[in-house]
């Protein structure tokens, strides 16, 4: 036997408050399964309609766009230029820049996507003996940032061989460059949201080092040996160093000598962690 | 072994105070008086009466378990549910198997189901807009095959959560009567009485 239940019904009596032209929550739920069922039979047979449906063409029973492209790989060769200057610029993904493209090539760049208009735009010019190369993500906007999980992942290998100016900005995702073994003569890093990880070779780099950040953590490495003075700018977040010396607010390897050719490294970071790494 | 109905009734008292309201106390107690008081004049003694009601810590526990499942039926709510169960517990160790592990079982349950609705309710509206998105050519946004039916999939992923929702309160509900039952016919048995 049920007894009348104070407690029992509060919900029950939201509900009746809510009894908007006799509105039930028998109504209300016959309203959601019938919302529900027409959704997903809409939503199926739009998928049908489009070829895309799950199952069909050896696709994954899913409405979600799963995996990725095995990678198209494009390659740029010098054709007898003798420096490079590269720029990147992605909306959301992932980011590796590294050394150890092939002979004669100043950039080989594969990319990992998951719908083909994703791919992006790569150009190349020649002026004088600099090779140009653009790289840059056609979806690109400024409203990217908000991405939290993209589906991009691209990967470059740059020349060893040619100094090299390097201009990076991504929109949001984690980017990783290991320019050690790269002949820098400039470089720019701009990253809105995601970690960063920069690791810089031995060899000065003449022209100027800016790497300026949004949010998120920040891992610079530079070769104990170099001749390196880091200047940090740093909004919210640790500034951490490891195996560098600071002197009148900028960080230096141990054995830096303003008299010889210096890389002068500029770190702006808005919020995040930075770690500055002598190693 | 208790020897007199003094001391059977100030145990009982010890036991039931800070549970059962004083009237309620006074009550029983004047009924097992009454008990011993019959019992007198028919000629037992004492000791043979403490013998035959048993211990009254288990006397104590066995009320105080009934008084808080009926607690729990009149005014249901959590915080009545969960006292309820632990009393009941204290009846006998197998409780831990007979009571205990069905209640976190379908706590557990419950709250799953809770949780996928939540779920499917918060990021069935957050993937109708990343749909919009994708179709106003964003590709940064793109979580689906096909724009068009995500945006629909979206809305019926909304509204099975609040539809999970909705089942899981009258699930809890249905749980919870089925579960006063089940404490009610559990402490029947446990005291040999008929089910209260």
């Amino acid at each position: 036997m049920r007894t009348n239940e104070p407690g029992d019904d509060k919900f029950a009596g939201l509900v009746c408050r809510l009894n908007l032209s006799g509105l039930t929550v028998t109504k209300i739920i016959l309203w959601l399964l019938a919302i529900t069922i027409v959704s997903f039979m809409i939503g199926v047979g739009v998928l049908a309609v489009s070829g895309d449906l799950p199952g069909a063409h050896g696709k994954t029973a899913s409405p979600f766009v799963e995996g990725g492209s095995p990678g198209n790989t494009s390659s740029f060769t010098l054709v007898g230029a003798t420096s490079g200057a590269v720029s990147i610029t992605m909306g959301a993904g992932e980011l590796t820049v590294r050394g150890g493209a092939p002979e004669d090539t100043l950039m080989e760049a594969t990319v990992f996507y998951r719908n083909a208009e994703w791919q992006p735009v790569i150009t190349e010019s020649v002026n004088g003996s600099q090779k140009i190369i653009t790289m840059t993500d056609k979806g690109h906007t400024a409203k990217e940032w908000v991405a939290v999980h993209s589906p991009n992942s691209w990967a470059v290998q740059l020349s060893n061989r040619v100094p090299l100016d390097l201009t990076v900005h991504t929109g949001a995702g984690d980017t990783s460059l290991d320019l050690s073994h790269l002949s820098l003569a400039s470089l720019v890093v701009e990253n809105g949201a995601g970690d960063t990880e920069i690791t810089l070779g031995s060899a000065p780099v003449p022209g100027p080092v800016e790497i300026s950040l949004g949010i998120g953590d920040l891992t610079l490495r530079v070769p104990k040996a170099s001749n390196t003075r880091i200047i940090v700018h740093s909004g919210v977040g640790d500034v951490s160093r490891s195996g560098l010396v600071e002197q009148g607010g900028f960080f230096t390897t141990p054995g830096y000598d303003p008299n010889r050719p210096v890389t002068e490294i500029r770190v702006k970071q808005g919020v995040g962690s930075t770690s500055l790494e002598a190693v | 072994m208790l020897q007199n109905e003094q001391e059977f009734t100030r145990i009982l008292k010890e036991r039931l105070e800070g549970t059962l309201a004083r009237e309620e106390i006074d009550d029983i107690v004047s009924d097992y008086s009454e008990h011993f008081r019959m019992g007198k004049e028919s000629g037992r003694t004492d000791e043979e009466l403490c013998k035959s009601l048993g211990s009254p810590e288990d006397i104590a526990r066995e009320l105080k378990a009934l008084h808080l499942v009926k607690k729990a039926e009149n005014s249901k709510s959590c915080r009545n549910i969960f006292h309820a169960v632990i009393a009941t517990l204290g009846l006998g160790l197998f409780n831990l198997v007979f009571v205990l592990v069905p209640f976190l079982i379908l706590l557990v349950m419950l709250f799953v189901i809770f949780i996928v609705g939540v779920l499917f309710a918060v990021f069935g509206p957050i993937g109708f807009v990343f749909s919009l998105l994708q179709l106003a050519g964003q590709p940064a946004f793109a979580i689906w095959l096909n724009p068009a039916a995500g945006a629909f999939f979206a809305i019926g992923i909304t509204t099975m959560g609040l539809l999970l929702i909705i089942g899981d309160y009258y699930l809890a509900r249905f749980f919870y009567r089925i579960g006063i039952r089940y404490l009610k016919w559990n402490i029947s048995v446990i005291s040999g009485t008929e089910e209260i």
